[in-house]
């Protein structure tokens, strides 16, 4: 019997003697640091999910922030439903900021998703050259993360002027916030990134469809050149792009855009979000957020071509204002490409028909679930930023011949002006309707310096006709709309909470 | 070693064949022997050990103190009874043997189970309450922790829901924490289990030894802060005992306490008076209420049913001077009270041990279990609740059409301002399938070796199996979640979940007195390992519902078809000296060393020491001559404990490798890194400070409790949310530090003792607690609608202060406002920061702590009488001063009438002339102003929550005589919640609160919230026992 009980201790004592390896449990399911960014395979998946917020960005955010946020849309109000002033506040011009810092979810949101992106191409940038793997792999590799790098920080500066400059990433919990960098030094940071993109990436037919190309690259790193006037620089770059042989315009407006499956990545697009409809989370439904209501399963099934089409409650976003179906010139195509009209049964306004935008409701199955890809720069872009770049240098032969490319799809005569200040506004008018519904418009009206204006302008026609703005009849603008027409948007106030810089 | 085996057995054998030979021999001269035995007062003792000397024969007394026995003449009858002194009786022909047992000591040398052994109750340093199956045994409840509400000091025992077999919310002194569990350690027969207690056979629970301060439960070192339940299972008594119980019984939830809401005609009336207001044309539907008269539909009512429970164990149990055996089989077959609701547990218990020599024992404990539960989707939100959702759906829509069948789903035209789709809830229930069927096998083997007088080596292994089988089948017909039209896509889960935890534990234990110097040292060491494998499928997309396997799914959903692993390792050293002056001055100090895989890499190993002593007043000569204390005792203890319910892979930084890119129509496999890494993250660490009185007054005619304590909470497991610029939402740390304190009260008197005896046990207790500290640069955490702030209590409710509304232009013209969005009758906030305009949120924010959720005290009140062959109890639970956020009224109460609303809303802001209660504003202006008060969580919303609830009454009635088929038998009757006494008026249910629900609400930081869970169903039962 003692031997029994000798024989349990030492049992007993040999399992304590492993201590240490008794001890060490590392997690099955996942992969962790330790295991991770070893090898190529790890950085190309590293890659693709710095992409995955653009999904977010323009689905849910961009087009508020970006479109909403101007003449170009407003809001579809539904009496019947509340509890949406955080797109009623930025439509309105009345996000409510106070030093500097907004509770708006929107705002917030966006500034997080581009945070994602930042963190995630940080993690590759700061690993990268620590792993061997073949040079043209790293290289594409690395400058897919400097533009998207580059493209985030390009957003962020654009709606918040200045922001924490992260580059390297955070491990400590002492280091997750930074103090804000100044608008200038964020531009040099986007113009590094930018450049070392172009001078990474590959051209677009040799990179995998979707991804970032040296094209795609040089149309940012143009943008940013353009948003600082400095306009040799764009054309430079632009002449590029055009002279890559990589682009060509659509014959069709209406191809420009991806439909649910096909026409993706398409001859004209640059650089665009991708989408693919299912199961898998991987897919879009910008469509629906901009759609009228309350919209009956039978007046959506025309739209949408699903065999399941759902009634839409609640308040619909991005409704083509009268000011912006009216900027069409007589005769664009792009008019009718762009914007769709519906009737609304159980609308309770008398104008029971309401514009929708039109030029990217392509016809899916699956109920709020769609694969249309959004446009992020489309070679038109290029074209009529090239032309602006050129009618500012006073080059206005030259812009004419890139500008016309682009009225002769859309259907209009050739423009012939020469004076800069008519041809200024010959391209302005083009890149609203060319361009409308892209998320553009907001940043054109700051970049050329007439937003507080337009706007205010704008503000005054809502408040003075509110049904042509769709409220139902005897609605009025709420008392804080066009209160605050501001070019920046305050710093989100969740992460000022969490940040002792701002 | 074998043939000394063989040899000891078949010692066994020859023993067991002279014992029967002799029981043989003296057979024929046996007579029946009859008695009653009481204690010093009269009272009738229950299961005292009836045995007749030097042989296995014997029984118990009944519950009235009653044995008989057949016994030869000149055999002697052993008495024994723990607590009291044991006597013997020779048999000599009479037929009457009434024996009275004198108090051992007085009722001190009881032994309590402790942990890692058991000591005199006298002796006990440590706040220990402990709690007999027998005190507890008529309550018709399927879990223990029901038994147990209002039974004990100190330990607040909530059931947050009615769901059978679930909800029990335990915490000992008010413990918590802002991320990790709270829940106590549950230690079955020496083995810390990870199972769920709820499921444990009430009926096989011998005994109950809470461990609430740190001397008592430091020997469990890392996972003792929140307080340690002993559960002792049933041993064998004295002699041969077979007894048999039964109850049955029917459960209903009384109408009384149910939320009021507008019925068909109330809310057709609410929608025409809204359009009217709103000068807005009335739909056709809502122009003429009327028509609703007699189409009510009550749909929260209709998921309701009157139900049926029962109850079966049947137990043996057997001692004999080699063995001793018990062995508890029990069936348990709740319905419960919302439809196609059932819960089954088949349950059996084996504990034997057998001494192998008197210096060798071995033990082994085998307890199976099979549990079954099918358990609609009932609580939650919009997603999953449908008794939520039940309450939120227009009463004007049908359950039934025409036909008489159930409705598939209503919608009324956009026009009436529906936006939501609303399922038939009554088909939620009853066609989608949520069931769970959990075996599990707890098992213990040990073995005890004494080599000399006083040392006793123990060798114990346990082992706990587990497995658990959940499938979920939404059928395309029915929905549990508000706005999914039907038919809707039918979906499949599949669940198999399985785990083994084995502990390995060596004990030396050396107890040894030396004159008045009585000491004993405890030595050990353990090792415990914990895996757990799931399989989880989701399948989707049905071409027949009749055929839900996974094969039969067009789609499999691979975000929710998964394999998960989870495992965690511990090892301990643990000691612990008691020593003892004359039995008056005690003296313990014990401690432990924990190294867990949970742990940092940088910090694996904690330390967990503690320090206790006690003075037995009334063994000292200076009370000795005072009568009327029997018993006197203080105690102090001081001690660290940790809490390792920090998850298992906290530390580590993990990759998400399904965060996928689309290019063209093709998937890339993405990945992030989603954590950052923590290699010092460690346990929470727990100092406790406890000072304890024990009085026994008038010969313990009146025992009294008193405890205080204090204890600090560090290094709190907490998710820092970090700016998130970094790319990362938190940083797992340990940071902060919280402060309880509190004081307990039990009293128990017998307050007659004559024929009618009646005897009452109270207690009270009153814990606080207090945020000392959070992270640097972070005074306050938020929950959903609450704060966690530096200097004040946990989880306080947060929102804006309700002045009613703005009564008319001047009021609001001269009151501030919100900004574009407050009108006549619009609700009327605080503007706390002066600044002229009411925020929510932001740096002007104007929200401020408006309720709490802890109570001010909570109590417990249990009556006994017994008079003749009756009995009857009574036992009472209450809690005062605590309040609940009415979280459902932020969409019971939508003034824009999306919902059905709760029947205070007909008493809204109408007009400066109709002005309403002041409690629901104008419904004109849409979300933009009614938003704010439902959107805006204010003190509206926040009811007082104490309530007295009846928890049982049992009155019963022993059968007096014996006859041949049972040795005796008690009937009794009893009613199960019969009655709660509250001015809570959110819901039936003033113990709710909400679950984790991955929405924020009900969260270790956001306590306190009704969501309407299943009410709590009233029972009544009738049950019987046997003993043979």
């Amino acid at each position: 019997m003692k031997k029994i009980i000798i024989t349990t201790f030492l049992v007993a004592v040999a399992f304590t003697s492993c201590k240490e390896d008794f001890l060490t449990v590392i997690p099955e399911t996942n992969l962790s640091s330790a295991t991770f960014f070893k090898k190529e395979a790890d950085f190309q998946q590293a890659v693709n999910a710095a992409y995955v917020p653009l999904r977010a960005i323009v689905n849910d955010r961009a087009y508020l922030l970006g479109e909403m946020h101007s003449d170009n849309t407003y809001y579809y109000r539904n009496i019947l439903f509340g509890a949406t002033e955080q797109q009623e506040d930025i439509a309105d011009f009345a996000v409510p900021t106070a030093n500097g810092v907004t509770s708006n979810t929107h705002v917030l949101n966006q500034y997080r998703l581009d945070f994602q992106i930042i963190a995630r191409t940080n993690q590759i940038l700061a690993l990268i050259d620590d792993v061997e793997f073949g040079a043209d792999s790293k290289n594409n590799l690395k400058g897919q993360a400097h533009f998207l790098r580059a493209y985030a920080y390009f957003e962020l500066v654009r709606y918040f002027g200045k922001v924490p400059l992260h580059l390297v990433p955070v491990t400590v919990r002492q280091e997750a916030a930074l103090p804000l960098a100044t608008t200038d030094e964020l531009y040099a940071q986007i113009i590094k990134d930018a450049t070392a993109a172009t001078t990474f990436l590959p051209l677009k037919s040799k990179q995998e469809a979707g991804r970032a190309t040296s094209g795609a690259a040089k149309t940012l790193l143009a943008n940013v050149y353009m948003v600082q006037k400095k306009w040799a620089e764009a054309e430079t770059l632009l002449k590029d792009v055009v002279n890559s042989g990589e682009y060509a315009l659509m014959p069709d407006y209406n191809d420009a855009f991806s439909t649910n499956t096909g026409n993706k990545n398409n001859k004209e697009s640059v650089f665009e979000v991708q989408f693919l409809e299912g199961s898998a989370g991987l897919n879009g439904s910008f469509i629906y957020n901009f759609l009228p209501r309350p919209m009956s399963p039978d007046e959506l099934r025309p739209i949408a071509g699903t065999s399941n089409p759902q009634p839409l409650t609640g308040e619909g976003n991005n409704a083509p204002t009268p000011d912006v179906i009216a900027a069409y010139e007589t005769g664009d195509k792009r008019k009718d490409i762009s914007i769709g009209y519906v009737t609304l049964s159980g609308s309770l306004r008398a104008n029971k028909t309401f514009p929708y935008i039109k030029k990217f409701a392509k016809t899916h199955s699956l109920h709020g679930n769609t694969g249309t890809n959004w446009p992020i720069y489309r070679y038109s872009e290029v074209l009529l930023f090239l032309a602006e770049a050129l009618m500012e240098q006073n080059k206005a032969a030259d812009a004419l011949v890139y500008l016309n490319q682009v009225r002769s799809r859309a259907g209009l005569p050739a423009a012939t002006a020469t004076a800069q200040t008519q041809l200024r506004e010959i391209v302005y008018r083009d890149r609203r309707s060319e361009l409308a519904f892209e998320n553009k418009r907001w940043f054109d009206l700051v970049r050329t310096g007439r937003a507080i204006e337009t706007i205010t302008a704008y503000g005054n026609r809502i408040k003075a006709n509110p049904v042509d703005y769709y409220y139902p009849e005897g609605a009025t603008a709420r008392g804080n709309a066009f209160t605050n027409i501001s070019l920046l948007y305050g710093l989100p106030a969740d992460e000022a909470a969490l940040s002792p810089h701002f | 070693m074998n043939q000394k085996t063989t040899f000891r057995s078949g010692g066994f054998h020859v023993l067991s064949l002279i014992t029967c030979m002799m029981f043989l021999c003296t057979s024929f001269s046996y007579s029946q022997i009859k008695g009653k035995v009481t204690d010093p007062n009269g009272d009738a003792l229950i299961g005292v050990s009836v045995a007749i000397k030097g042989t296995t024969k014997g029984t118990q007394t009944d519950v009235s103190g009653n044995y008989s026995i057949d016994a030869a003449n000149n055999t002697i009858l052993v008495f024994s009874f723990v607590g009291y002194e044991t006597k013997e009786a020779v048999v000599s022909g009479q037929k009457d043997i009434n024996i009275s047992l004198g108090l051992d000591d007085r009722l001190l040398n009881e032994i309590v189970v402790v942990g890692y052994g058991s000591q005199l109750k006298k002796s006990v340093t440590g706040a220990v309450q402990t709690i007999g199956a027998r005190e507890i045994k008529d309550i018709p409840v399927s879990q223990i922790g029901q038994k147990l509400q209002g039974q004990l000091a100190g330990v607040q025992i909530n059931q947050t829901t009615g769901k059978p077999g679930q909800g029990m919310n335990i915490r000992i002194r008010g413990q918590l924490s802002v991320s990790a569990g709270s829940d106590p350690l549950y230690v079955v027969d020496g083995f810390p289990i990870t199972g769920n207690i709820g499921s444990l056979n009430p009926d096989e629970i011998e005994d109950i030894s809470i461990l609430k301060d740190a001397s008592s439960t430091s020997l469990y070192g890392s996972r003792a802060a929140n307080g340690v339940v002993l559960i002792t299972t049933k041993r064998g008594k004295a002699g041969t005992n077979v007894s048999f119980s039964t109850f049955t019984g029917i459960q209903e939830v009384p109408v009384k306490g149910r939320i009021e809401m507008l019925n068909a005609e109330e809310f057709a009336q609410f929608k025409k008076d809204s359009y009217e207001d709103a000068k807005q044309p009335v739909p056709v539907e809502f122009q003429n209420p009327a028509q609703y008269r007699d189409k009510n539909n009550d749909w929260y009512d209709a998921l309701l049913r009157k139900a049926p429970l029962q109850s079966y164990n049947l137990s043996v149990t057997n001692n004999t001077e080699r063995s001793k055996t018990a062995i508890v089989v029990g069936v348990f077959d709740q319905q419960g009270v919302v439809l196609n609701n059932a819960y089954k547990r088949y349950s059996l218990r084996m504990n034997s041990e057998y001494k192998i020599s008197n210096k060798v024992k071995m033990g082994f404990n085998v307890a199976p279990q099979l549990v079954y539960d099918n358990t609609p989707r009932t609580d939650g939100d919009r997603g999953t609740g449908i008794l939520f959702n039940a309450l939120h759906t227009w009463p004007v829509m049908p359950i039934r059409d025409a036909n008489g069948e159930l409705t598939l789903f209503n919608r009324f035209p956009a026009s009436t301002g529906n936006i939501f789709a609303y399922a038939n809830w009554v088909r939620a229930a009853e066609e989608l399938v949520n069931e769970t069927t959990n075996s599990n096998l707890i098992s213990n083997a040990y073995m005890e070796y004494e080599p000399i007088k006083g040392l006793k080596l123990k060798s114990t292994f346990n082992v706990e199996l587990a497995r658990s089988k959940f499938f979920f089948f939404n059928p395309s017909t029915a929905t549990s979640a508000i706005n999914t039209p039907v038919p809707t896509t039918a979906v499949s889960i599949r669940q198999n979940v399985e785990s083994m935890s084995w502990l390995n534990e060596n004990l030396a234990t050396y107890t040894k007195s030396i004159n008045d110097h009585s000491f004993e040292i405890l030595a050990g060491f353990s090792n415990q390992k914990f895996d757990l494998e799931s399989t989880r499928i989701q399948a989707d997309t049905y071409a027949d519902d009749r055929l839900p396997t996974v094969q039969g799914a067009i789609n499999v959903n691979r975000g929710g078809t998964n394999t998960g692993v989870q495992e965690w390792s511990l090892t301990s050293v643990l000691s612990r000296l008691t020593y003892n002056y004359k039995g008056k001055y005690l003296f313990t100090a014990a401690v432990r060393t924990d190294g867990s895989s949970r742990f940092g890499a940088d910090n694996r190993w904690g330390t967990f020491p503690s320090f206790s002593a006690g003075w037995v007043l009334s063994d000292e000569s200076f009370l000795k001559d005072i009568e009327q204390v029997s018993f006197a005792k203080v105690r102090a203890s001081f001690g660290v404990i940790g809490n390792n319910n920090i998850g298992n892979y906290t530390s580590y930084a993990l990759v998400n490798n399904t965060v996928n890119a689309v290019f063209g129509n093709t998937v890339a496999p993405g990945a992030i890194i989603s954590t950052l890494s923590n290699s010092n993250l460690g346990w929470e660490t727990t100092k406790q400070f406890d000072l304890g009185l024990d009085l026994g007054l008038f010969n313990d005619r009146i025992t009294f409790i008193y405890d205080y304590y204090n204890k600090r909470t560090t290094n709190l497991l907490y998710s820092v949310q970090i700016a998130q610029e970094s790319g990362f939402g938190n940083f797992n740390d340990n940071i902060g530090e919280i402060k309880f304190w509190g004081h307990e009260f039990s009293i128990n008197t017998r307050n007659t003792t004559g024929k009618l005896k009646w005897s009452t046990n109270a207690n009270i207790s009153f814990n606080r607690n207090k945020v000392i500290a959070l992270a640097e640069g972070i005074d306050r955490v938020y929950g959903t609608f609450h704060i966690t702030k530096v200097g004040q209590p946990f989880g306080q409710f947060y929102g804006h202060i309700s002045q009613g509304m703005y009564l008319n232009a001047e009021d609001l013209k001269n009151n501030p406002q919100v900004p574009g969005r407050s009108t006549v009758g619009s609700i009327k906030l605080t503007d706390q920061n002066g600044d002229g305009i009411i925020t929510n949120g932001g740096d002007f924010d104007d929200r401020v702590i408006m309720g709490n959720p802890f109570p001010t005290f909570t109590y417990g009140i249990t009556n006994n009488f017994s008079y003749g062959n009756w009995d009857a109890n009574i036992i009472g639970s209450g809690s005062q001063g605590n309040q609940l956020l009415v979280r459902h009224i932020y969409s019971t109460a939508n003034l824009d009438g999306v919902f059905n609303m709760v029947a205070g809303v007909k008493d809204r802001f109408r007009s400066p002339e109709n002005p309403g209660k002041g409690m629901y504003g104008t419904t004109v202006g849409g979300g933009n102003v009614t938003g704010i008060e439902r959107d805006w969580m204010n003190s509206r919303f926040v009811a007082d929550a104490s309530f007295f609830t009846i928890k049982n009454v049992t009155l019963g009635y022993t059968i007096p005589k014996a006859n041949k088929v049972f040795k005796s038998a008690r009937v009794y009757t009893s009613i199960q919640q019969l009655a709660v006494f509250t001015k809570y008026w959110g819901g039936p249910n003033p113990e709710t609160s909400a679950q984790g629900d991955g929405n924020g609400d009900g969260g270790n930081l956001s306590p306190g919230i009704d969501l309407s869970n299943y009410p709590v169903p009233r029972t009544y039962t009738v049950g019987v026992n046997f003993n043979f």
